[in-house]
C-alpha cells in the first residue's frame, strides 16, 4: 500500500543544466527506446534524488501502514480471518524491505532511510496518520486504501529504473489478494446485521476525506513534473490516478448501497470525469506537517522498535561485516 | 515536555511511550542493517535458480531464512532458494538490450592461473529490467578466469546485457531435505485472491434490495 508521495519534490540536486549534454541525450535515448535504466549505468542527479525519495516514502508507508492493520490482528474476528490478516501485514513489511533495497542500489543506505523516517525529515503516505477505530476501518482500509495503491503501483511498474520495476512486480502480484480479502471483508459486513452495515458505514465516512487526498493535490504542469515524466520516474498525474480510482470503485461501494459523504460526486457522462468537492487541502498539509492524530504514535511506535532490537543487531554484528549496495 | 503516548489501542499505551523528540534521536551507526546478500529462487525441480531481490542478514544461515520468509512464502511452488553475499559476486558492466555483453569482454594481457580451481556459478540478465538467471557452471582459478570460460561455453546462447560470477562455495542453495519446507505452500489458500469470492453475496443483496 502507498501514495500521495507524489507531491514531495526533492531538492538538492544538481541543476539539469549542469549534466553533460550528450550523457544526458544518451539516458533519454535509451528510455524512449523501453530499455530500463539499471544501478551501474550512468544517470543524471536529479533522476536519482528524485526516485530516492520516491522509493523510500514508498517503503516508509509500507512498514508504517502495517501499523493501524497490525494492531487488529489478535482482535480479527476468528481464525480464518486472524491468519488472513497476519499475512497481510507480513506482506507489507515485506514489501518494505523490496522497496527499501530497491532505493539503496541508488546509494542511500538503510541506516539513512530508517534515521529520515523517525527524525521525521522523510515522509510516508499520509493516510497512515489516520486511526483505525474499529475492525471495519482496518477492512476499509485493506480494500481503498490498497485499492489507490494499486492504481499507484501498476503506474510506476511500468517506469524506467529496473530495480523499483522489480520490486513492484512482485508487490503487485501480492496486493491482489490483499485488494480481494478487503472486498470480501468489507461486503460481509456490508451485507450482514444492522449494526455490521452501521459500522461499515461510519467507517467509510471516516476514511473517505484521506481517500481523496492519497493521491495528493492536483500537479501544477511545471517544468520539473515533465521532466520527471519524461524520464518515466513519474507515470500518471495524481488527478489521472484520482480519477481512475473512483471509476473503478465508487459503483462497487455503491453498488452495496453504501453512500460516501460528499453529495457533490458523481460522475459527468459528458467529460468522462469525477465531479466531487474539492479535498480539504490544509488539513492534508496540517497533517502531513505533523499534526494529524497518529503522527506522533506512528513515529514512537517505530522509534520503540528500533531501539528495542538495537541491542539484537549489535550482537550479531560481525567485526568484519563490510558495507555494500545490493545489485540489482 | 515528554508528555505521555495515549493510544487507541491499549497494549500501545501500556508501552509506556512517549511522543518522540525529534532532537533526543540517537542516529543508526553504519551496519545497523547488516551486509547485503542476493537471494535467488527456484520454482520448480530441476528448474534454473533466478535472481529475486536482496536481503540484510548478519550470517549467511540467516540470510537463508529471511529469504525464504522474504521470497517464498506467497505463490503455489518453490523447491530451493540460494543466497549468496553481494560481496562475493563479481558484476560486469551493464550494456545495450541489442548488444550481447560477452562480445564486450577480451582478455587483457594474462590471467592468473595460480592457485587451486574451483567451480563457479554463471548468472545471466538477458534484458534489463528482468531478472539475473542461473546458467551453469564453470571451474577456474579465479572469478576473472571463470568470466572468460562462461564466454566460451554461454555465449552462443542468447544475448546478455549483464553478467554475475560467483564462486560457487560462497553460494548457500537449499539441501534436498529442505524441499520439505514448501509442502505447506498450496494448502494456505487464505493468501491467495481467489479464496475471496463475493459476488454471490453481492448479487444476493442487489436482489433484496431492488426498487421493483
Amino acid at each position: 500500500m502507498y501514495g500521495g508521495g507524489t507531491i514531495f519534490e526533492s531538492k538538492g540536486y544538481k541543476e539539469l543544466s549542469l549534466e553533460d549534454p550528450e550523457k544526458l541525450e544518451a539516458f533519454q535515448a535509451r528510455i524512449d527506446r523501453g530499455e530500463k535504466i539499471e544501478p551501474t549505468d550512468w544517470m543524471p542527479d536529479m533522476y536519482r534524488k528524485q526516485l530516492i525519495r520516491m522509493i523510500e516514502q514508498h517503503a516508509h508507508s509500507e512498514i508504517i501502514g502495517a501499523l493501524p492493520e497490525g494492531t487488529w490482528i489478535t482482535r480479527a474476528p476468528g481464525f480464518r480471518r486472524k491468519l488472513a490478516q497476519m499475512a497481510k501485514v507480513q506482506d507489507e513489511v515485506g514489501h518494505g524491505q523490496l522497496l527499501y533495497s530497491a532505493a539503496e542500489t541508488l546509494g542511500k543506505s538503510r541506516e539513512e532511510m530508517f534515521n529520515d523516517l523517525i527524525n521525521g525529515k522523510s515522509k510516508y503516505s499520509n493516510i497512515f496518520n489516520y486511526p483505525a477505530f474499529t475492525w471495519a476501518d482496518s477492512n476499509v482500509i485493506s480494500w481503498l486504501v490498497d485499492a489507490g495503491a494499486i492504481v499507484n503501483q501498476t503506474a510506476n511498474a511500468k517506469g524506467s529504473y529496473g530495480p523499483y520495476c522489480r520490486a513492484l512486480e512482485r508487490i503487485c502480484a501480492e496486493e491482489s489478494f490483499h485488494l480481494k480479502y478487503g472486498h470480501d471483508a468489507v461486503v460481509h459486513l456490508a451485507t450482514g446485521s444492522p449494526l455490521q452495515r452501521q459500522m461499515v458505514q461510519e467507517a467509510l465516512h471516516r476514511w473517505w476525506p484521506p481517500l481523496m487526498h492519497f493521491f495528493g493535490p492536483s500537479d501544477k504542469i511545471s517544468v520539473h513534473t515533465e521532466q520527471l515524466m519524461r524520464w518515466k520516474v513519474k507515470m500518471a498525474t495524481n488527478d489521472d490516478m484520482r480519477q481512475q480510482f473512483l471509476d473503478m470503485y465508487v459503483p462497487k461501494i455503491w453498488e452495496l448501497g453504501l453512500t460516501l459523504p460528499d453529495e457533490n460526486l458523481k460522475k459527468n457522462y459528458e467529460t468522462g470525469l469525477w465531479e466531487f468537492t474539492e479535498p480539504d487541502w490544509e488539513e492534508f498539509k496540517r497533517v502531513i506537517n505533523g499534526d494529524g492524530p497518529c503522527n506522533k504514535e506512528r513515529l514512537a511506535v517505530r522509534k520503540s522498535a528500533e531501539e528495542k532490537g538495537a541491542w539484537v543487531r549489535r550482537a550479531l554484528l560481525s567485526p568484519k561485516a563490510q558495507y555494500v549496495q545490493p545489485l540489482a | 515536555m515528554n508528555t505521555p503516548l495515549i493510544s487507541l489501542d491499549p497494549r500501545i499505551t501500556r508501552l509506556g511511550l512517549y511522543e518522540v523528540i525529534p532532537e533526543t534521536l540517537v542516529p543508526k551507526s553504519p551496519l545497523d542493517q547488516f551486509e547485503t546478500y542476493e537471494a535467488f529462487f527456484q520454482k520448480k525441480v530441476e528448474g534454473h535458480y533466478e535472481h529475486t531481490g536482496p536481503v540484510h542478514a548478519p550470517h549467511p544461515e540467516l540470510a537463508y531464512l529471511f529469504a525464504k520468509e522474504q521470497y517464498s512464502r506467497r505463490g503455489n511452488t518453490c523447491t530451493g532458494i540460494a543466497v549468496v553475499k553481494t560481496e562475493d559476486i563479481q558484476a560486469t558492466a551493464f550494456t545495450d538490450n541489442d548488444k550481447n555483453i560477452y562480445d564486450l569482454i577480451i582478455p587483457r594481457g594474462e590471467i592468473d592461473l595460480s592457485g587451486p580451481v574451483k567451480s563457479f556459478d554463471i548468472f545471466h540478465m538477458k534484458k534489463r529490467g528482468q531478472h539475473h538467471e542461473h546458467v551453469g557452471r564453470v571451474e577456474a582459478h579465479s572469478a576473472e578466469e571463470a568470466i572468460y570460460k562462461a564466454k566460451q561455453e554461454f555465449s552462443s546462447l542468447a544475448p546478455v546485457v549483464n553478467v554475475w560470477v560467483a564462486a560457487t562455495e560462497d553460494i548457500r542453495f537449499s539441501t534436498p531435505e529442505e524441499k520439505s519446507f514448501w509442502d505447506t505452500l498450496p494448502l494456505k489458500k487464505y493468501r491467495e485472491p481467489l479464496a475471496y469470492k463475493v459476488q454471490g453475496k453481492i448479487d444476493q443483496y442487489k436482489k433484496e434490495h431492488s426498487s421493483n
